[in-house]
């Protein structure tokens, strides 16, 4: 009897959630599974001054993947995408654990988030104006002496794009890294260490493990809209900063192509997925992820607290 | 007629007070009008007036010399801005196109929107009284880039030369195109991502000037061939007019390889001198149309808005603002001196012929290299390919 009820509470709240869930579903399905399956298919016809030719084939994908520029895109992408993510990442989590950690206020939160107020080219043209061959830095730098002339390497290079977009990422890394150590209690942290473990394995063996979605979110996150961007590349990467996006955006404004467009764009995604497959494998094999741990032999557990009891 | 009722005129023309019935039914009549007005952007204004939806040039701030005519007809400008010709089509194709009411094409573009996409609209010459045989240059009057069977498709408004751009205390004048190639230039130059400008261009500095459009798909080879030691010289690509501009103000580049000419009249004022230049290779001509889309609403207003730039007052106070040539015969004596002096108006069939108006590659092509090959090769030689 009991069972039964509990059932048909069970039953009537999942019936909420769905209906809570719905519209976003239904929204996600109209205008992103549909328009998605709808370009998957396009990325096989061809094309002639903008109207589409139903005359399936795999000539869009053999021609991007044949052609070196293409490739060349994906490799600056991923380039770009790789140490924006990487960097971003990394330089959030000190942050985040320190608001989460060691202080009750958020305050340190909202001044970096603050930088989210202000539109996505004005901060590109912000960073140019900093590290332009006239711009802050190289001013600074000549008045004091330390330099003879104007650091090229600052503006219109791979460094000048990856500077600007870890500015721009840094808010969305925060914010997750942030989120997913909320779960990673004081307690846990505290245990860890009264067994005896370092610093380093905390992190390693706690912190990582709990917060897995939370850093695996925030990287791939930085990853795929630093490695699609096309807008920062063009106005500070200079002759290196052409990426796939460009050419994507080529094909469906300028030739009108859409179908290449789309082959191009589906390309990119399957990268962007062997990354993330790539990514997680990673961190399997190095044992950091959920429900992956490591368990030493006792023998070296041993070892490793009278270590820890004579230090 | 009557022109306007008053609240006691309404009412007493519906027989007295209405009910409560009539008021919610027709408070529900006007919400469901405001909120389905949008959607149905094809119902248009019959006179002139009202609100102008005008898709223009980034560096076109037209409200200035146009305000006499914007504020007598109570015409409120709405300006979306284009950084290249791109910008135009992408808006007026496919299912759901955007509700433009005037916009511009460069000539090479007019065979593409007129017969390939077939975004542009038929005139109405009546309402464009201006462009008439009389007081229009020959070059300029009813030529298949504006007209064709008799229809009037667009009107050209100004012209000129693309060419060399350059900030004289960053580098010396080049006298030839050869001269980029030179220590003093390096890491100095840039190209903009105008095809209608570096195109033509590229393919005067390959030999290949008199052919273009029409290079064989050999010929594109060697054009790109022959630009690498430039690209070798280049900093950066700038991806538009504003975005060039910008760069010469920074003082991050001291060449542009070919672009607009009315370049320095916004780097002046910005505190940088920059000089527009012909090297001896010449430059590439330009002319920009307006045209009203098919998508257009309010297209008695788009026509008294095109008419006005090209009275001879409208055309000399446009061909002014730009710097550049007019199409209005009777605007000559009315531009300044600066502005006269750029075009010989006298030999101007001879200037034409010398720098002709060119169009852009064929899209489709067995014999000649295609607009898509140009593009695919174009993304090739930016990325050192």
């Amino acid at each position: 009897m009991f069972a039964y009820a509990k059932t048909l509470r069970d039953n009537r709240r999942e019936r909420t959630g769905v209906l809570f869930a719905l519209p976003v579903v239904l929204f996600l399905i109209a205008f992103f599974i549909v328009p998605t399956v709808l370009l998957f298919v396009f990325s096989f016809w061809q094309s002639r001054s903008f109207v589409l030719v139903p005359d399936a084939s795999l000539t869009n994908y053999i021609d991007a993947l044949t052609r070196p520029a293409f490739r060349q895109t994906i490799l600056t992408g991923l380039t770009i995408g790789l140490g924006t993510a990487t960097v971003a990442t990394v330089l959030s989590y000190p942050v985040a654990w320190f608001i989460a950690y060691r202080t009750r206020t958020n305050l340190l939160l909202y001044i970096i988030m603050l930088s989210w107020f202000s539109s996505y080219l004005v901060r590109i043209f912000a960073w140019r104006t900093i590290l332009g061959t006239n711009g802050l830095i190289n001013s600074a730098l000549l008045s004091l002496g330390v330099i003879d002339a104007p650091l090229e390497i600052l503006i219109f290079s791979p460094l000048a794009v990856t500077i600007t977009l870890v500015h721009i990422f840094v808010p969305f890394t925060l914010l997750l890294l942030l989120s997913a150590l909320r779960n990673v209690t004081p307690d846990f942290l505290a245990a860890a260490r009264d067994l005896g473990a370092s610093r380093m394995k905390v992190f390693f063996r706690v912190t990582l493990p709990i917060a897995y979605k939370g850093f695996v979110g925030s990287f791939m996150f930085t990853f795929i809209l630093a490695a699609g961007d096309f807008i920062t590349p063009q106005l500070l990467g200079g002759r290196t900063g052409i990426t796939t996006g460009l050419l994507i955006s080529n094909q469906f404004r300028q030739t009108g192509n859409w179908p290449s467009g789309a082959a191009m764009a589906f390309i990119l995604m399957a990268v962007f997925l062997v990354v993330y497959f790539v990514l997680v494998q990673v961190l399997r094999w190095f044992r950091l992820s959920p429900g992956l741990r490591f368990h030493p032999p006792v023998e070296e557990l041993r070892a490793e607290m009278a270590q820890a009891k004579e230090a | 007629m009557k022109k306007a009722w008053t609240i006691d005129e309404i009412k007493s023309a519906m027989g007295g007070a209405p009910s409560r019935r009539q008021l919610l039914a027709g408070g529900s009549a006007a919400v469901a009008g405001a909120f389905m007005a949008p959607f149905f952007p094809g119902m248009a204004r019959a006179e002139v007036g009202g609100r102008l939806k005008l898709l223009a040039w980034e560096s076109m701030p037209m409200q200035s010399y146009l305000a006499p005519f914007l504020e007598a007809n109570g015409i409120d400008l709405e300006i979306s801005s284009i950084a290249t010709q791109d910008d135009v089509h992408v808006q007026l194709i496919g299912n759901t196109p955007n509700t433009i009411d005037v916009t511009s094409y460069s000539v090479g573009y007019s065979d593409f929107y007129i017969n390939e996409l077939g975004i542009v609209s038929q005139m109405d010459p009546k309402q464009v009284p201006a462009y008439n045989e009389d007081d229009i240059f020959a070059e300029f009057y009813m030529t298949p880039a504006f007209a064709q069977n008799g229809e009037v498709y667009a009107v050209p408004v100004i012209w000129g030369l693309n060419t060399l751009v350059y900030n004289p205390a960053l580098v010396p004048e080049p006298a030839s195109y050869t001269d980029l190639l030179k220590p003093e230039y390096a890491g100095q130059l840039t190209f903009i991502e105008d095809t209608l400008a570096t195109w033509p261009m590229l393919a005067k500095v390959a030999g290949f000037g008199d052919k273009f459009p029409h290079l064989t798909r050999e010929e594109l080879a060697a054009t790109f061939e022959a630009a690498i030691p430039y690209r070798a010289q280049s900093k950066l690509f700038a991806g538009s007019v504003g975005d060039t501009i910008n760069l010469f103000v920074n003082g991050e580049i001291g060449v542009l390889f070919c672009g607009w000419a009315g370049i320095p009249t916004e780097t002046g004022p910005q505190g940088v001198e920059t000089i527009a230049h012909t090297p001896a290779e010449g430059g590439a001509m330009w002319c920009d149309a307006w045209f009203i889309p098919k998508t257009a609403t309010n297209r008695d207003t788009a026509h008294a808005f095109i008419n006005a730039q090209l009275t001879p007052e409208g055309n000399a106070a446009t061909a002014n603002h730009h710097l550049s040539g007019c199409v209005n015969r009777r605007s000559v004596p009315l531009l300044n001196d600066e502005v006269r002096a750029s075009v010989d108006y006298d030999n101007l069939t001879q200037v034409l012929t010398d720098s002709p108006l060119v169009g852009m590659p064929p899209r489709e092509s067995d014999e000649f290299a295609t607009f898509d090959e140009w593009t695919a090769a174009w993304e090739d030689f930016k990325l050192g390919f």
